[in-house]
């Protein structure tokens, strides 16, 4: 089943999507309207590619410490939690047991995320990304 | 709650404490962890930095939307590949991800 579709079913989880690491394009059931669901990917995307640019940063003062490539983040609110694992997302209440279930769900499906996603990130910048990057 | 019982969260590599401007105040490391207090200053800065655009995102969030529900932001937590920090406060925890209880550790911090 669809890593969206499986989140959806557990009760708490309001939305989840996923979105393009070069940012055109988006997908999401929940609810959110498409707009909402677009702005939501933006901030996702947003987020993602700062706590990638932090982890390299934490990599170069100590190599190889368990921090990058980064899997994800957490926004928890006081009623409402973000959650992000790769290119997918997440809302869901901040209720007791169901943080937990919902980044177990999304680590087992989405995989380890690798070290290609800044590379994937910066696509839209054209030409040879990763040439331009390292 | 002080480094000590931090430490006694599930998983936890490390606990430290920062100012308002991420500066590193205290911390713990436990040993064999491959952190270094360096890597702790610089995260320090960054949670601060993080809580304070997950604040404006919340804000923004709910004043364009009308959704509440985020603001006021009870913690943030980025996942590394084998350890995850959360952070609260001015208060953060390295768990590592195999054990860690993101519940109980944004609870814990929240209480502190």
């Amino acid at each position: 089943m669809h890593i969206v579709k499986q989140l959806m079913v557990i009760p708490g989880v309001i939305a989840a999507g996923e979105y393009a690491y070069r940012g055109d394009r988006f997908s999401y059931q929940g609810a959110l309207t498409d707009e909402l669901a677009r702005m939501a990917s933006i901030l996702c995307r947003a987020n993602t590619l700062m706590v990638n640019m932090q982890a390299e940063i934490f990599d170069s003062f100590a190599e190889n410490c368990g921090c990058r490539p980064v899997q994800g983040w957490i926004v928890r609110g006081n009623k409402l939690t973000i959650c992000s694992v790769g290119n997918y997302f997440a809302f869901l209440d901040s209720r007791d047991e169901l943080l937990n279930d919902v980044m177990t769900i999304m680590r087992a499906k989405v995989g380890d995320v690798q070290d290609d996603l800044l590379v994937n990130l910066y696509a839209r910048l054209g030409g040879n990304t990763k040439e331009a990057l390292y | 709650m002080n480094l000590e019982k931090m430490m006694d969260l599930p998983g936890a590599l490390a606990a430290f404490t920062y100012s308002d401007k991420g500066e590193l105040q205290s911390h713990l490391l436990r040993e064999g962890s491959g952190l270094t207090a360096q890597v702790l200053d610089l995260l320090a800065r960054s949670c601060v930095a993080n809580m304070a655009i997950a604040g404006m995102e919340a804000r923004g969030w709910e004043a364009l939307t009308g959704h509440n529900g985020f603001d006021p932001l009870k913690g943030f937590s980025v996942v590394g590949l084998e350890w995850s920090v959360v952070v609260d406060g001015n208060r953060g925890v390295i768990v590592k991800n195999r054990d860690a209880d993101y519940e109980a550790t944004f609870k814990a911090l929240q209480a502190a």
